[in-house]
């Protein structure tokens, strides 16, 4: 009980204290603000980075594999996949033959075409020539109109589906369905418009709603398809083991490459988790960064406390010889001033967390979806406590080892 | 019970030059003795009185208070005897200047551990019995001399002590305000209290119904001896 008691006086004597050295307080308390905005900043756009690359994957489904002739992300020698030969369309339909009727195969490929409406023009726009069961491996549903069917793709019919964000661009208000739009030298008529979705886009991924889907037969009439080399989705059937369809992919695959035992694999296997994984290491780099700059400013912020602990206890010489005269014993004394340390710090860290949420607001409106989580505040507040511990430590230490007489004596 | 020191000597060790302060004390004072120690400065008066507020332990011989040694604890066990034995009343009120009556008072019995609710009706009675009741709530630096030596008196009864130890305390104060604290005093010794003032001014010193004079680290008389001799 009487430990309680104690930390509670010990609490208002800290708040007291600083109370009346308010200016001072605050001074001592910028580089403990800095060190905090940095905590809270960092992981509010770490979150942020995180939680937006995660929406935009997950379109592509974890169960589902993309066979390509590069893989998504290099390792190692450019030069040894340069000569690996495409991957064609009637690939696809082998590859679907020997899979069997229930696993999907969606073959696409994608190119860079102005598209206009009116005299609405966005040069660049991303051309994705897929099928029908683009619907199947992908999580992406049209919001109003349809998606491609076997039809459009059989026919090679010239209709298109816009991402949301493409829409908006060329339409703005007016309702796309039935509109007739260019893409490259073509019309096309829009039968639907995609989901938002999300964007990859911040760390050069694709921008999934600035997209607009054709039919793959078509695409390849209107862009040619000799040259290309087609990714292909792959879906493993219902109940199958992902990691036992991902070898029967390779297996297959190596039969319509044709390849012999002795020879490498010419295509590459991708999955999100590769994805994932590149991404977080990105972060964790990030991150690394991030913490070193919180770091160092926490580290100046911390001398700078414990700078302003030594000057308080020697201000303060003559109240602790009182204090110790009617028997304040050491630890009342080193908890007094570890408190009032970290109250210093905890009011830093308090001013730092404020200032965040406007940091992360701008964050927010510029740059990234961000908000300030209780987590995070939580571990700010923590680190600073702890700041304020660890630099309120040896000044505590001190003020606790003076010998009562003469600091009662001292003036 | 009272205290009892038994050939007490202190030696400061001051540039490895040995100063001896004290250089043998042996003396009882009983329960509701009132003593004054006087003595020219450089005499040993404040390093004895150090020794009997427990802030400081002597170099040899024993001090025994309410019967327990005390000679050789540790500084925390002594800070707990002051806590609960010592009342102190300083020449310099020594009150903590941000504070208010009321927490000054209270202070002793924080580091008792007491219960907020005891505290606050012990401090109170403290305050009370020194006349400052209505002043609960003001600081010291509103209040007059006599007023904050009566506060730091209110401090030193607040949690019963043993001996109330007064070092020169109306050193600071004019005659009649001196004339009123020693008033206090020597109405607290008729309700029982063991009170030892240190003080050079006869005029103080002859409150006390006992005087024990030091020089030069010694006893030179002690009025309690002379009379039994």
């Amino acid at each position: 009980m009487s430990k309680i008691h104690g930390s509670v006086e010990a609490l208002r004597i800290a708040l007291a204290a600083l109370r009346a050295n308010k200016a001072r307080g605050v001074l001592t308390t910028l580089g403990i603000i800095i060190g905090i905005v940095a905590v809270v900043t960092t992981m509010t756009a770490a979150n942020g980075l995180a939680n937006n690359f995660r929406e935009s994957v997950s379109v592509l489904g974890t169960d589902v594999l993309y066979v390509s002739r590069m893989p998504w992300i290099f390792q190692g020698n450019f030069f040894q996949f340069r000569n690996r030969p495409n991957l064609e369309l009637k690939d696809s339909d082998k590859l679907a033959r020997q899979l069997g009727s229930e696993a999907v195969v969606n073959p696409t490929d994608d190119t860079r075409r102005p598209v206009k409406y009116l005299s609405e023009v966005i040069e660049n726009a991303t051309v994705i020539g897929t099928t029908e069961k683009h619907m199947l491996v992908s999580s992406a549903v049209p919001e109003y109109g349809r998606f491609l069917t076997g039809y459009d793709v059989k026919f090679k019919r010239h209709v298109c589906v816009l991402g949301t964000t493409m829409r908006e661009q060329l339409f703005g208000d007016v309702d796309p369905i039935n509109k007739k739009i260019k893409v490259g030298r073509s019309a096309f008529r829009v039968i639907g418009v995609m989901e938002k979705q999300g964007s990859a886009g911040f760390f050069g991924g694709p921008d999934f709603d600035s997209q607009i889907f054709i039919p793959v037969s078509t695409f390849v009439k209107e862009f040619g398809g000799r040259h290309r080399s087609f990714a292909f989705a792959i879906k493993a059937p219902p109940g199958a083991d992902v990691v036992d369809f991902e070898y029967e992919v390779v297996g297959e695959m190596r039969k319509v490459r044709k390849l012999k035992p002795n020879q490498d694999d010419n295509f590459a296997i991708n999955k999100m988790d590769s994805l994932l994984e590149a991404f977080n290491n990105v972060m964790g780099v990030v991150l690394m960064i991030g913490m070193a700059v919180t770091g160092i400013s926490l580290f100046v912020g911390g001398v700078g406390v414990m700078n302003i602990m030594f000057v308080s206890v020697t201000e303060r010489t003559h109240e602790i010889g009182i204090r110790k005269a009617i028997g304040a014993k050491r630890r009342a004394i080193l908890q007094q001033f570890l408190l009032e340390s970290s109250m210093i710090c905890l009011v830093g860290g308090a001013i730092g967390v404020a200032l965040s949420f406007g940091v992360a607001a701008g964050i927010d409106r510029f740059l990234l979806p961000a908000s300030v989580s209780l987590p995070i505040v939580i571990v700010a507040l923590t680190v600073s406590v702890a700041v304020g511990v660890i630099s309120g430590f040896i000044p505590a230490w001190r003020a606790s080892r003076l010998n009562p007489i003469d600091a009662l004596h001292y003036e | 019970m009272g205290l009892q020191l038994r050939s007490v000597e202190k030696t400061y060790d001051m540039n490895s030059v040995g100063v001896r302060a004290l250089r043998g004390v042996s003396f009882d004072i009983d329960q509701n003795e009132y003593v004054a120690i006087m003595g020219p400065s450089g005499s040993g008066k404040s390093t004895l009185m150090n020794i009997i507020g427990c802030l400081d332990v002597p170099t040899s011989g024993t001090y025994v208070l309410d019967g327990s040694n005390v000679s050789d604890l540790g500084e925390d066990d002594l800070a707990e005897i002051r806590n609960e034995k010592i009342g102190f009343v300083f020449q310099t009120f020594n009150l903590l200047a941000r504070s208010d009556v009321f927490h000054n008072v209270e202070l002793p019995l924080i580091y008792a551990g007491m219960r907020p609710a005891r505290r606050r009706k012990l401090a109170e009675e403290a305050i009370a019995r020194v006349g400052l009741a209505d002043r609960m709530s003001h600081r010291p630096n509103e209040l007059s001399g006599g007023q904050r030596q009566r506060v730091a008196i209110a401090r030193a009864l607040v949690n019963q002590p043993s001996i109330l130890l007064a070092d020169e305390p109306t050193g600071n104060l004019d005659s009649a305000t001196g004339a009123e604290i020693m008033e206090v005093f020597d109405a607290l010794h008729g309700e029982g209290n063991t009170i030892l003032l240190v003080t050079h001014e006869d005029d103080i010193a002859s409150h006390a119904h006992r005087e024990i004079r030091l020089f030069d680290g010694l006893i030179a008389s002690d009025s309690c001896q002379s009379e039994a001799a």
